[in-house]
């Protein structure tokens, strides 16, 4: 195509480098992009997987309450990584019109700081620095939402009209947030001597995921409403994390040995659906307009390639709920 | 832009242009001309295009026309309102009456997909006392269709186009689900949100024909804001991208730039097939049905072209109704600045509607009913609006242009009384082919006039609340319906209620041509109902061996 | 009113997106031929293209622009392929003839009023006599009929804003976001802009 710009600007930019310059037709999508990321989609899904598999194996334990701890520190930072991630997107969406936007994306990679290094085997100095930064977590998540909930009262239509629910502040999102504060608090508290009995601490820890996995999916469940689930797979975080949820929550009512199995199963299930929900998203992305080519509108328009690893942190926090659980029944072995 | 003489057919020797595609195809099958198919359909618009894919998947012979090309939008069309004028139907009609209207880009498409591939996606329903005004509400006269009826249509069509509406909608009887969400709404929108609430009205994210999520091959709507000169990325759904696919994946044959200019019958006063122009060659399709499906003006100008020693007042005109009871939407606006930027050329053109003088019947000093959505006009087609409402040239309409960011408009839908004297006659001027162009001939009447005036009172007093000023008002009017009417008798209508002659039983009208009267809301979602009614009636007819 | 144009973008120019995803390549067709395929005169005598260019002048006047974006050639051109917007009211002759009656009819206003041709009168003088055709107080014989301000506004105003409006440059001036193909918008709220539109009006910065 002819250059028929004014001077000035045809000196703006550098021809582009052979790789770069479109091919073919300037309105076409480029699936390249698309499946490269629908590729690491698939391979983070298979790592979960592989996990997963990995766990079923009998291997020298380290101390199992330690161990716990471990998986839900990865939940945890799963949980803030997909906040930090999608708040960063969103809110740079929102144009930071608010300072205040600029706290959520700063916490939450705080938080991912704080649970992506792994802690020395005895609690030390940091322990308390790493329980601020969970604790802010707690907090803003929890502010999050209120603002969030305001945000939307003030536009027209209020909190009874769809459109403010699907397009405006979204209403359940900083609770990611607020749950990971909630996990990297009760790592932080597994760290350290049990002021309870673990199967305690992993009955209130397979609660609080159980609430969590029904206000997550709740989310889901709404935007993909949105999208009219137009793909049957879209059902799938509106029904296996419920269903985990259910037994999670039964295993934690009643910790019976075949409860605890099935709910095992259940949030394995749960977190490889949250890998798998990023290739599908990645995927989505693509499907937009112009693919990944104009990803600086799909990436914040299609689906958030970042928001279904919640799903994984919430599987993970599960296994460690059932992990804890798990302690007394090997005490009485 | 290219000028159509100069365009060749693209769907032709067994292919059709792909309209998902960069320059690829889609294998179609072919008929002779002296192959007697079973449908001719003039036409491929909302009535034509719908009825194309409904009958070539009931196994029916389908050879559809249209006088317009076979665009690919992804490769076509460009982001540029000159360059889409292509769009139009731009071949000169005469214009007259006491309130002569303007034809061509605000009403008349000329292409495969007609007027849908530039319409602005408003997908509203009648009203179900509309389909028996004259009975319920003393005005008009009564649909021979029932309103449940049309509502099952609705239903198919909506599915077929992947409506994208609001989870509740405020006015009318309940209805199911539409199948996609509403879009986001844009600050345009969001004004007419305001301006309701400061009037204490309903208002409603106006369900769209674009999709909000993806479709088949269709990605969800970018936001462009070009949807009413084309949709450059197939969210937008046409029947150039839904309905004419499906006809030619089930069999029809789609002849691009082909121009029907007579309707022929044989000597026993049947329609024998039609005569048409392409490629430079005149020739004829031979059919056992003929439709026309040409919209209010195009319809009209062929039945009465193709008059014969039978039907010397035209064809299927026993009535003296064909032309007749032509009608056209009050488009009237009021527009203002705000202190924010708008930026109104973002997302489809109107978000959000309001329908509540559609369903409103107290404090009403007129017949008929309006609807009023939020408005994103293209510069030009902005420009022009200014220029010509406020009468303003020179350095004063280019300041005015300067705060376009700023501005936000509300207009109305309003419906217009069928009067037998606003008509479609033939003049005694003939265009390139030698077919006497259409003269038309429209004048408000009262009835028209208070309802414009009460829709500009109110939007003036809802724009004010919403916090807009220096607030102007602009006229026009869009779309066309009526003058093909159907009825209950030979003497009262040109075609029954399946939309098939009186007159020649092998001939039929699929457009809003149909039209009794003209309802307060964008005509094409009942179009196309009329479509999928029409085509379900020629199946159970042709099942009993009546057609 | 003065010929003083503040403008509200300043600095802001679409083509600059050329490169970009904003673009396509159908667009950039477009838009290369309008740039730089500007017609020669082929349809106007020499004396009516004086006159149109003189009246586009004072319709769009464009004093601020060093290269100021033609509006005449593309008006012949359109005559010259003999194009038509689907709207012939009965009180109008045809399009090619109304535009020479129309021109032709200035001319004759200017010289009953000035003894001068439209194109040497100063702009005021101009401006006063367009007006009155805009608002049909300039009926007369050299009309042959035709409504003056039927002319002036349905067609020779109308193309002339389109015409204009059709420009990047004039596109850019007003702020809009287009082209806009394959990339939209995200951002549709009140003072909400993409980082691909015009920053925020400069008069409310």
């Amino acid at each position: 195509m002819r250059d028929v710009r004014p001077d000035h600007l045809r000196q703006v930019r550098k021809p582009l480098p052979e790789w770069r310059r479109p091919r073919g037709h300037g309105g076409d999508t480029r699936h390249t992009t698309g499946r490269m990321l629908g590729v690491l989609g698939l391979a983070a899904c298979g790592l979960v997987v592989a996990q997963a598999l990995n766990a079923r194996k009998p291997r020298p334990r380290a101390e199992p309450r330690a161990a716990a701890a471990a998986k839900v520190r990865h939940g945890a930072m799963a949980l803030a990584g997909s906040v930090a991630a999608d708040s960063l997107m969103e809110h740079f969406r929102g144009g930071y019109c608010n300072d205040a936007m600029y706290l959520a994306p700063a916490v939450a990679g705080t938080a991912l700081a704080a649970t992506a290094v792994r802690p020395p085997a005895t609690p030390r100095d940091d322990a308390v620095a790493r329980d601020v930064a969970h604790a802010a977590s707690l907090v803003t998540g929890t502010a999050g939402l209120a603002f969030h909930v305001w945000n939307i009262g003030k536009r027209p239509g209020g909190l009874t009209s769809m459109n403010n629910l699907f397009y405006a502040a979204p209403v359940g999102a900083p609770g990611g947030l607020a749950a990971s504060g909630l996990y990297g608090l009760a790592e932080g508290r597994l760290r350290r001597a049990p002021i309870m009995p673990p199967r305690v601490e992993g009955r209130l820890l397979a609660g609080l995921t159980a609430l969590n996995l029904l206000a997550t999916s709740a989310e889901a469940g709404l935007l993909h409403f949105r999208g009219a689930f137009q793909n049957p797979f879209m059902f799938v975080p509106v029904t296996a994390p419920p269903a985990a949820a259910l037994v999670l929550g039964a295993a934690a009512a009643d910790p019976a040995a075949g409860l605890r199995r099935l709910a095992r199963a259940a949030c394995w299930t749960t977190a490889a659906a949250g890998a798998a929900g990023v290739a599908f998203h990645a995927w989505g992305v693509h499907r937009n307009h112009g693919g990944w080519r104009n990803w600086r509108q799909n990436l914040i328009q299609g689906p958030p390639v970042a928001a279904p690893p919640a799903f994984v942190g919430l599987g993970l926090a599960g296994l460690g709920a059932l992990d804890l659980m798990d302690i007394r029944d090997e005490g009485r072995r | 832009m290219p000028l159509i003489e100069d365009l060749e057919p693209r769907a032709r020797d067994g292919r059709a242009p792909d309209v998902f595609s960069h320059g690829d195809w889609v294998p179609m099958r072919c008929y002779g001309d002296a192959e007697e198919v079973d449908f001719v359909i003039v036409g491929t618009g909302a009535g034509g295009g719908t009825l194309a894919g409904k009958l070539a998947e009931a196994g029916f012979s389908v050879v559809a026309m249209d006088a317009g090309p076979f665009w690919r939008p992804l490769e076509d069309f460009a982001s540029d309102e000159r360059h889409q004028d292509k769009l139009y139907w731009l071949e000169d009609r005469l214009s007259e009456g006491d309130d002569p209207i303007a034809l061509g880009s605000n009403n008349s498409g000329c292409a495969v997909g007609g007027s849908t591939v530039h319409y602005q996606m408003v997908a509203l329903r009648f009203r179900p006392e509309w389909f028996r005004s004259r009975s319920l509400l003393g005005y008009g006269h009564d649909w021979p269709v029932d309103w449940r009826r049309m509502w099952q249509c609705y239903d198919e069509v909506e599915e077929a186009l992947k409506i994208a509406g609001p989870v509740r909608y405020p006015w009318g009887p309940k209805r199911g689900r539409y199948p996609y969400r509403e879009h986001e709404l844009n600050a345009s929108a969001h004004v007419l949100a305001r301006a309701c609430e400061a009037m204490g009205v309903d208002w409603a994210a106006c369900p769209n024909a674009t999709v909000s999520a993806p479709h088949g091959k269709s990605p969800p709507c970018v936001y462009r804001g070009f949807c009413k000169i084309g949709c450059a990325t197939n969210a937008k759904q046409s029947t150039l991208n839904t309905f004419v696919p499906r006809a030619l994946a089930a069999g029809a044959e789609i002849r691009d730039l082909a121009t029907v200019t007579r309707i022929e019958t044989g000597r026993d006063g049947r329609a024998a097939g039609v005569l048409y122009h392409r490629d430079g060659e005149w020739r004829r399709q031979k059919a056992r049905n003929v439709v026309v499906a040409g919209y209010s003006i195009e319809t009209p100008r062929l039945l009465l072209n193709s008059a014969s020693p039978a039907h010397p007042g035209g064809l299927a005109n026993s009535s003296g109704l064909v032309g007749k009871n032509l009608m056209v939407h009050a488009n009237h606006a009021v527009w203002g600045r705000f202190e924010e930027e708008i930026r109104w050329y973002k997302g489809p053109p109107s978000l959000a509607v309001c329908e509540h003088w559609n369903y409103a019947d107290d404090h009403k000093d007129f017949f008929g009913g309006y609807a009023f959505m939020s408005q994103g006009p293209l510069p030009a087609d902005f420009a022009t609006t200014v220029a010509d409402a406020e009468g303003i040239f020179g350095m004063e309409l280019r300041q005015r242009m300067a705060d376009y960011n700023h501005m936000a408009g509300l207009k109305i839908v309003g419906e217009t009384m069928p009067q037998e004297r606003n008509r479609v006659e033939l003049a005694d001027e003939t265009d390139p082919l030698g077919v006497p162009r259409a003269r038309v001939t429209y004048s408000m009447c009262d009835n028209d006039r208070a309802l414009s005036d009460h829709s500009v009172r109110f939007m003036r007093e809802a724009m004010a609340g919403a916090g807009g000023q220096q607030l102007f008002t602009s006229e026009g009017t869009a779309h066309l319906m009526g003058g093909c009417r159907m009825g209950f008798t030979p003497e009262d209508s040109v075609v029954d209620g399946d939309g098939r002659s009186w007159d020649v039983p092998n001939l039929w009208v699929c457009d809003g041509s149909l039209f009794p009267t003209g309802g307060g809301v964008n005509p094409s979602m009942t179009i196309m109902a009329l479509a999928v009614h029409i085509a379900d009636r020629i199946k159970t007819l042709a099942a009993r061996g009546e057609v | 009113m003065t010929d003083r144009f503040d403008p509200p973008y300043p600095g802001y120019d679409i083509l600059a997106k050329w490169d970009s995803v904003s673009f396509d390549d159908t667009t950039r067709r477009v838009y290369a031929d309008r740039l730089k395929d500007v017609p020669e005169r082929a349809f106007f005598s020499e004396t009516e293209w004086r006159t149109l260019n003189a009246v586009c002048d004072r319709l769009i006047p464009q004093p601020d622009r060093p290269d100021p974006i033609p509006i005449a050639p593309w008006i012949d051109r359109a005559l010259a392929e003999n194009r038509t917007n689907g709207t012939r009211y009965t009180t109008m002759p045809q399009m090619r003839e109304a535009w020479r009656t129309g021109l032709a009819a200035i001319e004759a206003e200017a010289q009953e009023r000035h003894e001068t041709a439209f194109s040497d009168l100063t702009a005021e003088r101009q401006d006063a006599l367009l007006r009155d055709v805009s608002n049909g107080d300039a009926e007369g014989p050299h009309w042959n009929g035709m409504p003056p301000h039927r002319f002036f506004r349905s067609v020779m105003l109308n193309e002339v804003v389109r015409i204009y409006y059709a420009h990047p440059a004039a596109l850019s001036e007003i702020g809009f976001g287009g082209p806009a193909a394959p990339r939209g918008y995200v951002r549709l709220g009140a003072d909400r802009m993409d980082p691909w539109e015009a920053p925020s009006d400069r008069r409310r910065r």
